[in-house]
């Protein structure tokens, strides 16, 4: 199966002053989230409404979509509540020398 | 009187930018006009990026990754002329039907165009816009983003009055009807190409015409951005038929404003194919401005993998005894989503109108999304509007039972797609038309693969 490589988005240093960032994957909007000192990415989409998470509240590991209230697990992706029934896209991520780099899991 | 200074082989930077606007100014040979009006428009532009797009029309469509920056426009056509005919690009309709005229652009620019020599001795006119805004300069000032469309609408509005390359236009004189359909094929060739074609049909009174436009890319690979304008103008007792068939690759960007306008029992028939592209979005009205008038909009819209395919349609009823009818049949494959937002509006004066408008989606897959709305908005109190929406997906058993007398998964689908889509044929009278969407209906199920 295809993998793609791994692609820098974004540097720790940005997450001073924010526990997310907007950045591509190709031409996908992705979240990166900084959760317990370790970097989640997330596809910017609720599976929902087809609109962005962006700025949805973070709760013990889960995102909430501000429109709809929908809930998916960053870690993982999966829907947790209606109206969402689909999981979010989740992405691969590693940190080397403070450098976010990211790639699809599938 | 023209720009003094054109250097059509200056380097444009990439994006949109002033820098970019400026070194696009130096490459245009244009009426002074012009020039004004494309500052305007920049100026315009520039204040636009900085408000928020309309949520009504724009809410459903996520433009985060379109990222100007990436696009570059061409300044001069050394590459169109290198592929005069747009020869290396995959298109549906070329060569299919006889034309009594042809328009050809490559990323941007004019390559190549004809027209009988009878039609232009009746004082027809089909050529570029950047040749005939010079030309024929009175003629275009009347007309252009004067009525239909307007360049204050929106961000892209703007941007394409600002940064417009050319197009196609079509000039029709009084009681002058061209039997045989003429044809416009806009190209992109270029890597991160961006094309700002305009296409402007004037059509005087009793003036009949038929334009089949196409757009298509002469790659798989490329990406591309199209900000488009189409404008149909129509006088008293003029018939059209414009068809638009957008076919470009799965990388493309388009987005256009499109606006039609009818005189006195003048009738519009337009037809949108929607195949191709990364993300479209087509703002289409259709404006009955005078008694009588009548518009048929029909749209056939196939997507698959990823594509996002949005229509925001409006039908104006500004005259008296107007009529109007619009059916829009989208299929969906894959992640793909459709997003049709209709609205029939009939102003105090359009008495005695008769509106309709229909949307259906057929879906092929679970993962396929549609949003589907229309609406009415009706300020008189004696007319006939009704509207509707399906959205649904491929019944099993009729597969199976496809399948039962003989036929492959493939050709049982293909036979489902094309019934669904046979309604919206069967009002479209132009063979070739027809026939070249059910091709490419065929090619994007896969069929005999």
């Amino acid at each position: 199966m295809y993998t793609p490589d791994f692609e820098e988005v974004a540097s720790l240093d940005e997450f001073s002053s924010a526990d997310r960032l907007e950045v591509f994957i190709g031409d996908t909007p992705v979240l990166l989230i900084q959760l317990d000192d370790q970097v989640f990415a997330i596809e910017d989409v609720c599976t929902h409404d087809g609109q962005p998470l962006t700025n949805g509240c973070i709760e013990e590991g889960v995102i909430i979509c501000p429109r709809h209230g929908a809930r998916f697990d960053i870690k993982t992706g999966k829907a947790l509540c209606m109206p969402a029934t689909k999981s979010i896209q989740t992405f691969e991520v590693e940190v080397r020398d403070r450098k976010v780099f990211a790639r699809s899991v599938n | 009187m023209s720009t003094p200074s054109v250097n059509t082989s200056a380097e444009i930077p990439a994006g949109f930018g002033e820098a970019a606007f400026e070194a696009f100014l130096t490459t245009r040979d244009e009426p002074d006009w012009v020039t004004q009006s494309r500052r305007q428009a920049f100026k315009r532009y520039s204040e636009l990026l900085e408000s928020e797009l309309d949520p009504e029309e724009w809410r459903r469509v996520d433009l985060r990754a379109l990222r100007p920056d990436r696009f570059q426009l061409n300044a001069g056509s050394e590459n169109s002329k290198d592929s005069a005919d747009g020869k290396h690009a995959e298109t549906l309709l070329k060569d299919q039907a006889e034309f009594a005229g042809h328009v050809t652009h490559v990323d941007g620019q004019l390559a190549s165009n004809d027209l009988a020599a009878e039609l232009a001795a009746k004082g027809v006119i089909f050529g570029d816009l950047a040749t005939v805004v010079r030309e024929h300069s009175d003629l275009i000032q009347k007309h252009f983003m004067t009525r239909a469309v307007d360049s204050e609408t929106d961000r892209f509005s703007a941007w394409h009055a600002a940064f417009w390359t050319g197009g196609t236009v079509l000039y029709v004189p009084r009681n002058v009807v061209i039997e045989t359909p003429l044809y416009s094929l806009i190209t992109l060739q270029t890597e991160k190409a961006a094309d700002f074609s305009h296409t402007l049909i004037i059509l005087e009174e009793g003036a009949s015409a038929t334009l089949l436009e196409e757009t298509a890319s002469t790659t798989t690979e490329n990406l591309g951005l199209h900000m488009g304008a189409v404008e149909l103008l129509l006088a008293k007792e003029a018939r059209l038929r414009y068809v638009q068939l957008q076919n470009w690759n799965h990388k493309v960007w388009h987005i256009a404003h499109q606006a039609g306008r009818v005189d006195n029992s003048g009738f519009l028939q337009w037809t949108v194919g929607g195949i191709g592209a990364k993300l479209a979005h087509i703002h289409q009205d259709v404006v009955l401005d005078g008694r009588g008038a009548e518009a048929e909009v029909n749209g056939v819209t196939f997507a698959t993998d990823k594509q996002i395919h949005s229509f925001y349609t409006q039908q104006v009823h500004n005259g008296q005894g107007t009529r109007s009818d619009l059916l829009y049949k989208q299929v969906l494959r894959d992640h793909s989503r459709a997003i049709w937002r209709g609205m029939i509006r009939v102003e105090p004066e359009g008495q005695q109108t008769n509106g309709y408008q229909r949307n259906d989606s057929l879906m092929l897959s679970s993962t396929s999304r549609v949003d589907a709305i229309p609406g009415l908005e009706i300020e008189a109190d004696d007319v006939r509007c009704t509207h509707g929406a399906t959205a649904g997906r491929v019944d099993e058993e009729q597969i199976f039972y496809c399948m039962s007398r003989g036929m492959s998964e493939y050709e049982a689908m293909h036979m489902i797609v094309e019934g669904f889509f046979q309604t919206v044929f069967d009002r479209i009278p132009v063979e070739v038309v027809r026939e070249t969407l059910n091709q490419a209906i065929i090619k994007k199920l896969g069929f005999g693969r």
